[in-house]
């Protein structure tokens, strides 16, 4: 009992200075001040047309946030694992009296921080620009639910991205596919789906728009849906069904990269 | 009696049809220096990876100090430093940064991190780098800075795989120099090295290791008495005449004499009283020497042997 406490103790430690040692990294490569400096660029474009209300302005804003999230999930843990083989530093951290799983959860916790912090930028400065265009009254009470919805998908976004990073060899690669997967293949399927009348609602790129559907506002850069035989239906994300979807995506991705990244042997 | 390092029976096998260990049992007592030499592809570095807990064995154990590294990777390794093939080093950091992580890794004190990140720069040479960027270090520097990580700890048991490779001749210089060191504290060593001088000069113990099995081990001082060449290679100013051969041929302590151009390997009775009175004969009969060696124990030609070729193979141009 004594012993398997003292192991538990030793694997949260061996976490902690894991995540700590990885966020060093996105510090001293920039990478850090590079997501964090679109964070806050991407919703300054928004100035060039302001609409009438802040719920249609949050909205216009937050339809680039996902693009944003799997940007960010992709830079953070594109190299979780791979990296560590590629550059072969595995070679001086694994010979350690730490357990990999320790150190790969370490790597994915950073990215998950890192990724919550950029989203937490873009509502901080969403915000500011509510308050200095509409006034604090302003803001819309369904930002808290829509960050949350958006810290879930960035938690999928980052497992996802981690997935590939246990499967794959190359950072590049990972980096790559990752993002990919998550921006056209998904899309893709999501799309096709649409097209033949049927829900999308296991695709978790369909479940972020809950990010905007939350505030209750169509965005003004949405499309148009016409009536007549061509027209495509509307399907909007059940809230339930897209956080269970988004949470399911963040346990599976998440958990098989680490039975992956425990096992693998260069 | 407790080993340093101790394997049973290793095997490790890819797939159905590759045996990259097959039954290899080593003993390795405390304080001892031990190379472990073979072909590329005998298995070295997968008993290291295996002692180091990055790969599992697919059957047989690995023991440090008692301690089943499969079993109990976190205690096995705590006594362990290690430097495998060449590892990457993390170069967006600087020595400190990268030893300070690995002293919490060891659970080591604050004070304790800086007393002994102090003190193993200044074994390998860095300190005045240690707030430099890896990135900016040469391939020598690199692998000193691994060796600090390796001992940082102050582990019992050293483990390297091929440690000078790809090191220019002062970095190689300066690695042996780190291992006598070592050897000299008492600590143990395990050395796996294709290079054979390296292996000569710093171990007191070699381990022989092809096609996955150990084919012999021994320590260096009866594998020198094993293989004493009594031989004696002398180079002279110009090449030797048809008399001046059959002169050397009369010198009564030479068996044999080989002659290839301004060159002659002698063979003798391998007794240093020998070699003086050849040399002194040689001289005599106004003979210019130009170089007169007596060779040494020759571990090329052992490790050829154990590896199962014909001695003297390499000897037949001369």
């Amino acid at each position: 009992m004594e012993i398997a406490r003292d192991n538990i103790m030793n694997d949260v430690f061996d976490t902690y200075l894991s995540v700590k040692f990885e966020l060093m990294k996105y510090l001293k490569t920039r990478r850090l001040l590079i997501i964090a400096a679109l964070a806050i660029i991407i919703p300054l474009i928004f100035y060039v047309k302001v609409p009438d209300t802040a719920g249609v302005f949050a909205a216009n804003v937050l339809t680039f946030l996902n693009v944003l999230i799997v940007i960010s999930a992709a830079m953070f843990a594109g190299d979780a694992v791979c990296s560590e083989f590629e550059k072969k530093t595995n070679l001086l951290s694994f010979p350690t009296p730490q357990r990999r799983s320790s150190i790969f959860a370490g790597k994915y916790i950073a990215a998950l921080l890192a990724t919550f912090l950029v989203v937490l930028l873009y509502y901080v400065v969403m915000m500011l620009q509510i308050a200095q265009l509409y006034g604090w009254g302003a803001i819309p009470t369904e930002l808290g639910k829509s960050f949350l919805t958006a810290l879930l998908f960035s938690a999928a976004a980052a497992s996802v991205v981690f997935f590939f990073s246990a499967v794959l060899k190359r950072s590049i690669s990972s980096t790559i596919v990752g993002f990919l997967f998550l921006m056209v293949v998904l899309r893709v399927v999501e799309g096709i789906l649409t097209r033949v009348n049927q829900e999308p609602w296991f695709i978790v790129t369909y479940s972020a728009g809950l990010i905007t559907d939350v505030l209750g506002v169509s965005s003004s850069l949405g499309m148009g849906h016409g009536e007549g035989p061509s027209t495509l239906t509307a399907f909007t994300p059940h809230f339930g069904v897209g956080i269970a979807v988004m949470i399911v995506y963040a346990i599976v991705f998440f958990v098989s990269g680490m039975l992956i990244a425990s096992r693998k042997e260069d | 009696m407790e080993y340093a390092i101790r394997t049973e029976s290793l095997i490790k096998r890819y797939g159905k049809d590759f045996t990259a260990l097959d039954g290899v049992s080593l003993q390795i007592k405390k304080g001892e220096v031990v190379g472990y030499v073979g072909p590329n592809g005998a298995g070295k570095t997968t008993t290291i990876k295996i002692l180091t807990g990055l790969i599992k064995p697919s059957s047989g154990h690995a023991y440090v100090n008692g301690i089943d590294v499969t079993a109990s990777p976190r205690q096995a390794l705590r006594t362990i430093g290690s430097l495998i093939e060449v590892p990457g080093v993390y170069d967006y950091l600087t020595p400190r940064e990268m030893l300070t992580y690995f002293g919490k890794v060891y659970r080591m004190g604050g004070v304790e991190i800086d007393h002994r990140i102090k003190k193993t720069l200044e074994l390998v040479r860095l300190s005045e780098w240690e707030h430099k960027k890896i990135g900016t270090f040469s391939t020598g520097m690199q692998r000193r800075l691994t060796i600090a990580k390796a001992i940082l700890h102050k582990p019992d048991n050293l483990i390297l795989d091929e440690p000078v490779l790809g090191l220019d001749p002062e970095g190689i210089r300066d690695v042996r120099a780190l291992i006598r060191q070592f050897r000299n504290e008492g600590m143990t060593v395990f050395l796996s090295s294709h290079l054979l001088g390296e292996v000569a000069e710093v171990c007191n113990t070699v381990v022989f290791l092809n096609k996955g099995k150990v084919v012999s081990s021994d320590s260096m001082d009866r594998i020198g008495s094993t293989m004493e060449r009594k031989v004696v290679d002398v180079k002279f100013l110009k090449p030797l005449s048809r008399d001046e051969i059959e002169k050397l041929r009369a010198i009564e302590l030479v068996r044999s004499v080989d002659v290839n151009d301004n060159a002659a390997r002698l063979l003798y009775d391998g007794q240093p009283d020998s070699s003086v009175q050849i040399l002194r004969r040689l001289v005599s009969l106004n003979f210019d020497v130009v170089s007169y060696n007596v060779e040494s124990a020759g571990l090329e030609d052992y490790y050829v042997s154990v590896m199962g070729e014909e001695k003297g193979q390499s000897d037949g141009n001369s």
